[in-house]
């Protein structure tokens, strides 16, 4: 025998409670990873390379409020841009259904082509898409979930524009951090709304990075104190506008996550305590034997982390497994797409489960060392 | 300490010297005297039952001079050594050496089988695996268990139970052999073999057995009885 | 809050919690035990008491809380408009930010007949203009979007639960806001005098208003035409309109919906608001899937000490059971004390929560694409469910232990040291 063996035949000498506290800690560990997870997905934005060069310009007012469409011409001869395009979100309502998780946006496809710097076409012919003004290039994902496939119709009810679409799918996409959207041609939407006049953003692509800010100031400065007042962002301070947006819901989060590990330490350290206050008697025998408090520290500490180590293993590792393996995109109807879990957010939930363990054991540990042999003895099982 | 020598002194070098041992403790409100100025040598060899009402102070008395609890004032020697001068950590440490203990209900953990339970005080020498593995059988044969090295305390009846405590309490070598009531959860058949062992301890192993007993067939066995009242040992 | 409904909602909270207590003391009887064995028991083991209560109070505190802030995001729309009052938008938006009424429609519809008419004799019809602006917080960094209405002088007479509680409103002509109050708490300009930047207009903000809890305590009000020039907008959004009597709306409804020309939808405003609440749903959504998970890992708490209750009460059970007390009393006897532990968790748990009640706090409302502000709604229906579910998680966790307790024999448990 050697102590580790002494230690492990202790772990399970109550194997149903040592399941119920492994499971209680794998169900919190489980729990504060996905929660983690979720304030991740909410609050940092996937990033790509491209987004470093890319650059949203939107209305000062706010997004929703329009920009003339007559303002390309003066975009496109501010120096520095490679390609600018209207990019304008339609929101429509797929095939009727009550949420539709996927955005529409009208683009000019042949000034889009330079903006779709990650993806690349994996199906149809991006040249269809841009000569046929009815169709349009949709993203792999929403291929696949609603398994549509090239030649198909995709028919959109517009909930902020007055009119429908009916597009046919000419191209393919992916390898974008998002392969979800639909892309079709601005000048249907003209065409549908009376020619308004007017797009929802612009979206364009800068030479290099380090001419990024020369450009956002040179587009804010062009239009300023007109009627229609820019604000230029890049797309990742766009993305991040977002999240700024949703106000306290990260704050909310991690209150949640803080009752989690709460309740994770008080379920863990009370049954920690159960566990060797119902072996005091032991605890005194192997005191009279010679061990001393150091030893039994030792044990208790070990039992301790052990078991919540394990339980965290298998929280962690189930959580991590759920989210890789699973759908989540399917899963959640499309408000989450990435939900990756993070070998920076295991760490994080191993160290706290592991932590919980050593800090659960102590209080336990520390009675026992405080007992005496006589009265450890007297204590009745 | 001026103490007199005791009167039951019989030879030079008692292994263990009691003086004037006493023990207060707090109950509710009031002091209760457990033990009371006692005084007693015992010589290496001998086979003493502690007897006496409970109350009494036997056990405390037992416990005091195994180790496991403080005096509230005297001393204890044993081999020469003032066991009250050691700390918490040596403390341990002379138990695992000098002292085997054996109790009333055995207290053996459940989880381990009969061979590491008498290997449990081994862990803390530092003997190397196979030599722990040859004293545990040594000290199990010695009780009559050589077959039963591998079953676990639910797995063997209450006199086997003991046995094993009572091979737990050999394996190191000590000098001095405590058992707390050892036949009180027994029957009268295993009653006997235990207390054959405790005997054959002291007789030919040449130990020195303190035992804690109100039965005086068992105390029979010994090779003296101290008899304690209220705190005092009583002629 | 101390509204008469909210009152019996608290009698009714406190008659469930005694029928419960009823129950229990019923069942404990069921037992042949007076429930303050059950109790004494709990209050002895208190080491593991304590901390199944408390983690039982955190799962309840969390479902109860995020309950509270669905309640309180539907309560804002639930409690929006005026029930003989009729909204017209156009058909398939799903906001008011994304329709369209254009003064050709306002023209006809506003001659329509079955329409309320004020003192001065027009009719009782307000054509609005709802756009966003994006406005820097008052705290910390960022800007969040507002939602502006424009109205019209009968706009106000259309929403009497909207009352202006600081300053003027607005004088029609001129580029005047009025903020209702608890929206101004979350912008940087919305304080009376502010400035509020619309791109390169300038609002001022010349009074505040009570929205009495609805969803117009997520707007600022300004004058429709005013609206339409600074956001250069031709069409309106929306219209709202007072029909005489319910027979006339629904008549004027049919006419608009039916009116080829128009393409508009004609719906009761507190119907159209009552459906607003797509923002809820992800919180419910989180609120059961936390729930869920939690409670499991609540269950495994009480499990553990109600098995370990039983554990150390073998010698106790065998004494019960040769005193002549049946298996289903020691089954009823655990049960009890399973529910008693977590209905002290429950309430601790709803105690906890309800500290929340009233907390006001904002996010992205997705329909309307501007920041809702809302309070949180801790009510005793909710409590309630709160204290069902722990007890639900107490006798979940003690059902096993219990039948274990049952089985123990009674000699073992006698002879058990």
């Amino acid at each position: 025998m050697t102590t580790w063996t002494f230690i492990l035949k202790n772990a399970l000498r109550n194997p149903r409670r040592s399941v119920l506290t492994v499971s209680s800690v794998a169900v919190s560990a489980a729990l504060l990873t996905s929660m983690m997870t979720l304030q991740r997905e909410l609050t940092v934005p996937p990033e790509s390379e491209g987004a470093s060069l890319r650059i949203i310009a939107r209305n000062k007012v706010s997004l929703v409020q329009p920009l003339p469409a007559r303002q390309l011409a003066e975009i496109e001869r501010i120096p520095g841009i490679v390609a600018v395009t209207p990019f304008t979100y339609f929101g429509g309502q797929y095939n009727d259904e009550e949420f539709t998780s996927f955005a529409q946006f009208a683009v000019e496809p042949r000034r889009f082509r330079s903006l779709l710097v990650e993806g690349r076409v994996s199906g149809g012919d991006y040249d269809a898409w841009e000569k046929d003004r009815t169709s349009c290039m949709v993203g792999r994902d929403t291929m696949k979930r609603y398994g549509l496939k090239v030649g198909d119709r995709m028919k959109f009810r517009g909930t902020f524009y007055p009119c429908d679409l009916d597009l046919r799918i000419a191209a393919v996409f992916e390898g974008t951090v998002d392969d979800r959207g639909v892309f079709f041609h601005h000048k249907l939407l003209d065409e549908l709304t009376g020619d308004l006049g007017t797009v929802g953003t612009w979206y364009l692509r800068v030479e290099s990075a380090e001419k990024v800010p020369g450009v956002i100031a040179a587009i804010d400065g062009r239009f300023a104190n007109t009627a229609a007042e820019v604000r230029a962002e890049s797309e990742r301070a766009f993305q991040m506008g977002f999240v700024g947006m949703l106000g306290n819901v990260a704050a909310l989060i991690r209150t949640v996550n803080g009752v989690i590990v709460f309740t994770l330490a008080l379920v863990s350290a009370s049954t920690m305590s159960m566990t060797i206050r119902e072996r005091f008697r032991e605890m005194a025998v192997l005191k009279a034997l010679g061990y001393k408090r150091r030893d039994l520290l030792g044990f208790i500490l070990a039992e301790g982390f052990g078991l919540s180590a394990l339980g965290g293993a298998v929280g962690i590792g189930g959580a991590w497994a759920a989210w890789t393996l699973l759908d989540i995109q399917r899963l959640t109807g499309g408000i989450f797409i990435v939900f990756e879990v993070t070998p920076r957010i295991m760490a994080t939930a191993g160290v706290v489960a592991a932590l919980l363990g050593i800090v659960a054991s102590l209080g336990p540990a520390i009675s026992v060392g405080r007992m005496s042999v006589v009265s450890g003895l007297k204590t009745l099982d | 300490m001026n103490t007199p020598p005791p009167p039951t002194s019989t030879k030079k070098d008692p292994i263990v010297r009691v003086r004037s041992l006493s023990k207060v403790y707090r109950q509710g409100d009031i002091d209760v005297t457990a033990l009371n100025a006692v005084s007693v040598d015992i010589q290496p060899g001998e086979f003493v039952a502690l007897m006496g009402p409970s109350g009494s102070g036997k056990s405390t008395l037992l416990h005091i001079v195994a180790g496991i609890d403080r005096p509230t004032s005297g001393e204890v020697e044993v081999q020469g050594i003032n066991v009250g001068n050691l700390d918490e950590s040596d403390l341990a440490e002379w138990r695992n050496q000098y002292v085997g203990f054996v109790f009333q209900s055995f207290n053996l953990i459940p989880v381990l089988t009969a061979a590491e339970n008498v290997e449990l005080p081994l862990m803390l020498t530092r003997l190397g695996r196979a030599q722990r593995r040859e004293q545990v059988r040594a000290a199990l044969e010695l009780v009559g268990l050589g077959d039963r090295m591998h079953h676990r305390p639910d797995q063997l009846s209450g006199g086997q139970q003991q046995r094993v405590a009572i091979a737990r309490a050999l394996v190191t070598d000590p000098v001095l052999v405590v058992a707390d009531e050892p036949t009180g959860n027994l029957d009268a058949k295993s009653a006997t073999d235990v207390l054959g062992i405790l005997a054959s301890l002291a007789r030919d192993a040449g130990k020195t057995v303190i035992m804690v007993t109100h039965d005086p067939k068992a105390a029979a066995y010994g090779t003296r009885s101290l008899h304690l009242e209220k705190g005092e040992i009583v002629p | 809050m101390g509204t008469g409904g909210e009152a019996w909602g608290w009698l009714g909270l406190a008659g469930g919690v005694a029928a419960a207590f009823g129950l229990m003391s019923w069942l404990a009887r069921l037992a042949g035990l007076p429930i303050q064995y059950n109790l004494r028991n709990v209050v002895v083991r208190w080491r593991s008491s304590v901390a199944t209560v408390l983690g039982i109070a955190a799962v309840v505190a969390v479902f109860v809380a995020l309950r509270a802030m669905a309640r309180g995001i539907e309560a804002s729309s639930a409690s929006t408009g005026d029930p003989d009052n009729l909204l017209v938008v156009r058909k398939g938006s799903q906001a008011e930010s994304g329709s369209l009424v254009t003064r050709e429609q306002f023209r006809i519809i506003e001659s329509f007949e079955g329409l309320a008419r004020n003192a001065a004799g027009r009719p009782v019809i307000s054509a609005e203009v709802v756009a966003i602006i994006s406005s820097a917080r008052s705290q910390g960094p960022g800007e969040a979007n507002a939602l502006v209405r424009g109205v019209t002088a009968s706009g106000m007479e259309l929403r009497p639960q909207v009352r202006l509680v600081e300053g003027r409103w607005f004088e029609p002509g001129r580029r005047e806001v009025v903020v209702a109050r608890s929206l101004s708490r979350r912008f940087r300009d919305f304080g009376m005098g502010g400035e509020v930047k619309a791109g390169r207009a300038r609002l001022r903000v010349v009074g505040h208003f009570d929205g009495g809890g609805s969803a117009f305590d997520s707007e600022a009000w300004m004058d429709a035409d005013e609206a339409r020039a600074v956001f250069d907008r031709e069409p309106y959004s929306s219209l709202l309109m007072r029909p005489t009597d319910p027979a006339a709306a629904k008549v004027l409804a049919a006419r608009i919906e039916g009116d080829r020309r128009f393409s508009l939808r004609a719906e009761n405003e507190v119907e159209y608001y009552s459906k607003q609440t797509m923002t809820a749903k992800p919180i419910k959504y989180i609120a059961a899937v936390l729930g869920v998970a939690m409670s499991v890992g609540a269950v495994f708490a009480a499990m553990n000490t109600m098995y370990a209750s039983v554990a150390a009460r073998t010698r106790e059970i065998g004494t019960l059971r040769v005193l002549g007390y049946s298996r289903r009393a020691v089954v009823a006897c655990f049960m009890v004390e399973g529910a008693c532990l977590s209905a002290a968790g429950g309430l601790l748990g709803c105690g906890l929560a309800r500290f929340t009640n009233g907390l006001a706090t904002g996010t992205l409302d997705f329909q309307s694409f501007a920041e809702t502000v809302f309070q949180f709604r801790v009510t005793p229906d909710l409590m309630g469910l709160g204290l069902a579910f722990a007890v639900a998680i107490g006798l979940a966790g003690s059902l096993l232990p219990a039948l274990r307790a049952a089985r123990t024999p009674v000699i073992s448990a006698l002879k058990s040291a």
